[in-house]
């Protein structure tokens, strides 16, 4: 990869439409070897884009998904508990008390997750995808730490593990509460809009071929008036890239050629998930359509 | 290399503007160059951003700074010039904020002083000790006195007491597990120590318990003109006695909704309440819950965690809004929170009954009404809440 306009056309063959300035923000992630925060609103591809930045790459993906709790045998590692006591119980006696040490954490018995797979896959590496780590709690942001500044973690029982290769990282957060700035300053930064017209269009081309040009063009039209502010604030979340792709497949399923304020309102619940703003949405259907 | 002292320089700009920006950052930002073609701006501009800023709210004045401190014709390139200090200001965009801080770091050679560190927290040292001041019996009337009738001296005394009121929140069992006797997953580490012990004799099997963990709180406090003398008081109150709680969100309810959680990050109350005051725009205005709580369903709908979320409305329910549309957002609001309860000043009345326009509504849609309006009241709040989140 030697420039951002190489990484754009390699994303674009792997069917991801990214704008100029997040192209830049991982190409540069990839060439200082740094972690990659994306944030963003859910539904502008955030995840998306790391999937197809590990085609692009060919590297391995990894992925680990945060929640609420997260704990370090869940995100690093852990051992295998069992087999261990069995170890232990089978040797009894037989060895010297050293030995059975030796031998009870031993990396056989390591169970190895997202985070230590990652650092010990060889080249090329693998790439870390550490999804909505907003989910994770504060605690558990401090786990990332030595990792991301590093690439490395310290495991008591087996010392410090280095990376064999450094493993491309991104972050993704949907801002539900802010990261501690201890994260953020290991990180490289971006954040990600929802596309806009033209983008949209050619993800719907691509995505959806089976959609007549006209219709394609309607929908990214009506997403842009979606999510621009005046109609933005009437509803409580913006559709994602992902709803505008089921929209068009439906529309296009139902043999629509061009969207009137009945179709919208008929399959608005493709576009909406709450119930209060598919409501708006159906009231609303033909102010949308028709701007003053 | 003029490049580098650019680059510093603008780095120092966005520090001024209040974006943290440290030297490692600055060393990423020249390290960047290396891999960007500079005739493209355009890219640089992306480049530095992606370094430098780790915050939305900082991009506004990234970009203006950016393009007011690399300003170049589009044709010619980068030139990486500064623009010279001789620059007009009148030219330049004011009104809005973010350009606003972009300007001030510009042409601002020093840091300005911090404006929240004259009034400052110790100003009353050098006074004697104020509790001396205040005997026994004096305390006492104090205790349920209403906030209102203070006079200055006495709300200030009361207001330092609203901050030692303990509270304990109520707590629920979080997803971080610890050793214990009961659960339903087996606690490795501890049946290996305790096996190991023993000569790996497995006599009983460790669990793995979950950790309790303090209930998330969403505050909403009514900052007009009825509830002035309330809501401050009540805003030193529950800065401490919600301090332990996992996650706090609080905002400012008045004819809008203004976001108040970064101030009360501030360790020390009287910074949060300068801060808290510096940002409230209708501060002692009118009150339109309806539209504000719609608002905050609408934009801040992901505060609210998994419906756990202890709503406290500090409000005397003096609406002028559309009741339906009070009625609305309270519904959403509930069914999204754990528990609203409405803590309402007007209960110092004896035999008050909530039956204005908005009160009516509230006394509907929440699930309970408790006095805030002495310390009294906010001392049995703080005990009673636990057992009130808990039934």
């Amino acid at each position: 990869m030697t420039s951002i306009d190489d990484l754009i056309q390699a994303l674009r063959a792997e069917g991801y439409e990214s704008d100029r300035r997040l192209a830049t923000a991982v190409f540069l992630a990839l060439k200082l070897q740094r972690p990659l925060l994306l944030e963003g609103e859910p539904g502008v591809g955030k995840t998306e884009l790391a999937k197809a930045l590990t085609r692009v790459l060919q590297r391995q993906l990894l992925r680990l998904q945060c929640y609420d709790g997260m704990e370090l045998r869940e995100a690093l590692y852990e051992w295998n508990y069992a087999a261990q006591m069995l170890h232990m119980r089978a040797a009894q006696g037989a060895v010297e008390a050293e030995q059975i040490e030796r031998e009870v954490y031993q990396p056989r018995y390591l169970i190895r997750r997202p985070l230590l797979q990652a650092l010990q896959t060889p080249e090329p590496g693998a790439l870390l995808l550490i999804d909505e780590v907003d989910r994770a709690d504060e605690p558990f942001e401090a786990f990332l730490l030595e990792y991301l500044g590093e690439y490395q973690v310290s495991i008591p029982e087996l010392g410090t593990v280095q990376a064999l290769a450094r493993p491309v990282t991104i972050l993704t957060s949907n801002r539900t509460r802010d990261l501690h700035d201890a994260v953020k300053r290991r990180c490289l930064y971006h954040w990600m809009e929802y596309p806009d017209r033209e983008r949209e269009l050619a993800i719907v081309r691509r995505q959806v071929p089976e959609a007549a040009e006209a219709l394609a063009r309607q929908v990214a039209e009506v997403l842009a008036r979606l999510r621009s502010p005046e109609w933005a604030d009437q509803f409580q979340r913006s559709p994602g890239i992902a709803e505008t792709v089921e929209w068009t497949r439906a529309l296009a399923a139902l043999g629509t050629q061009s969207i009137d304020p009945e179709v919208l309102s008929q399959t608005a619940g493709l576009l909406f998930k709450q119930r209060d703003d598919i409501e708006t949405l159906t009231r609303a259907a033909a102010a949308v359509l028709q701007p003053a | 290399m003029p490049v580098a002292d650019n680059v510093l320089g603008f780095g120092r700009a966005l520090r001024r503007a209040g974006v943290l920006v440290d030297s490692s950052r600055i060393a990423l930002a020249l390290e960047s160059l290396r891999w960007l073609n500079l005739t493209q701006r355009d890219d640089v501009s992306a480049a530095f951003e992606a370094v430098l800023i780790s915050r939305e709210a900082d991009r506004a004045v990234f970009r203006e700074l950016f393009d007011r401190y690399f300003q170049a014709p589009a044709a010619q390139g980068l030139s990486l010039a500064p623009v010279g200090q001789d620059a007009s200001t009148e030219s330049l965009g004011q009104g809005q904020e973010a350009p606003q801080r972009a300007l001030d770091a510009l042409f601002s050679a020093a840091l300005a002083p911090d404006a929240s560190l004259d009034d400052n927290p110790d100003d009353d040292v050098s006074e004697p000790d104020t509790d001396a001041r205040f005997t026994a019996s004096q305390r006492e009337r104090l205790q349920q006195a209403d906030f209102r009738t203070l006079d200055a001296w006495e709300y200030r005394q009361v207001e330092r007491w609203a901050r030692e009121v303990r509270c304990e929140l109520p707590q629920h069992p979080g997803r971080r597990t610890r050793a214990g006797s009961r659960g339903a997953q087996l606690h490795g580490p501890r049946a290996l120590r305790e096996a190991a012990r023993l000569d790996g004799e497995v006599l009983r099997l460790p669990r793995r318990t979950r950790r309790e963990q303090p209930l998330p709180v969403l505050v909403l406090i009514d900052v007009s003109g009825s509830m002035e003398r309330y809501s401050r008081l009540l805003m030193a109150f529950l800065h401490a006695a919600t301090r332990q709680a996992t996650r706090r969100d609080v905002f400012a309810v008045g004819t809008e909704l203004t976001d108040l959680t970064t101030a009360f990050r501030h360790a020390d109350t009287d910074r949060m309440l300068a801060d808290a005051q510096r940002c409230i725009p209708d501060f002692a205005g009118g009150t339109r819950l309806g539209p504000a709580l719609h608002t905050l369903l609408q934009q801040h709908a992901r505060r609210l965690v998994g419906r756990r979320t202890v709503t406290l409305l500090i409000t005397d329910g003096l609406d002028t809004g559309e009741p339906a549309e009070l009625e609305a957002a309270l519904a959403g609001l509930r069914r999204r929170s754990g528990r609203v309860l409405w803590l309402n000043p007007m209960l110092r009345f004896e035999g008050y009954q909530p039956l204005a326009r908005g009160a009516r509504v509230l006394n509907r849609q929440v699930d309970a009404m408790l006095p805030v309006h002495n310390l009294d009241s906010l001392q049995s709040l703080a005990h009673s809440l636990q057992r009130l989140l808990q039934a």
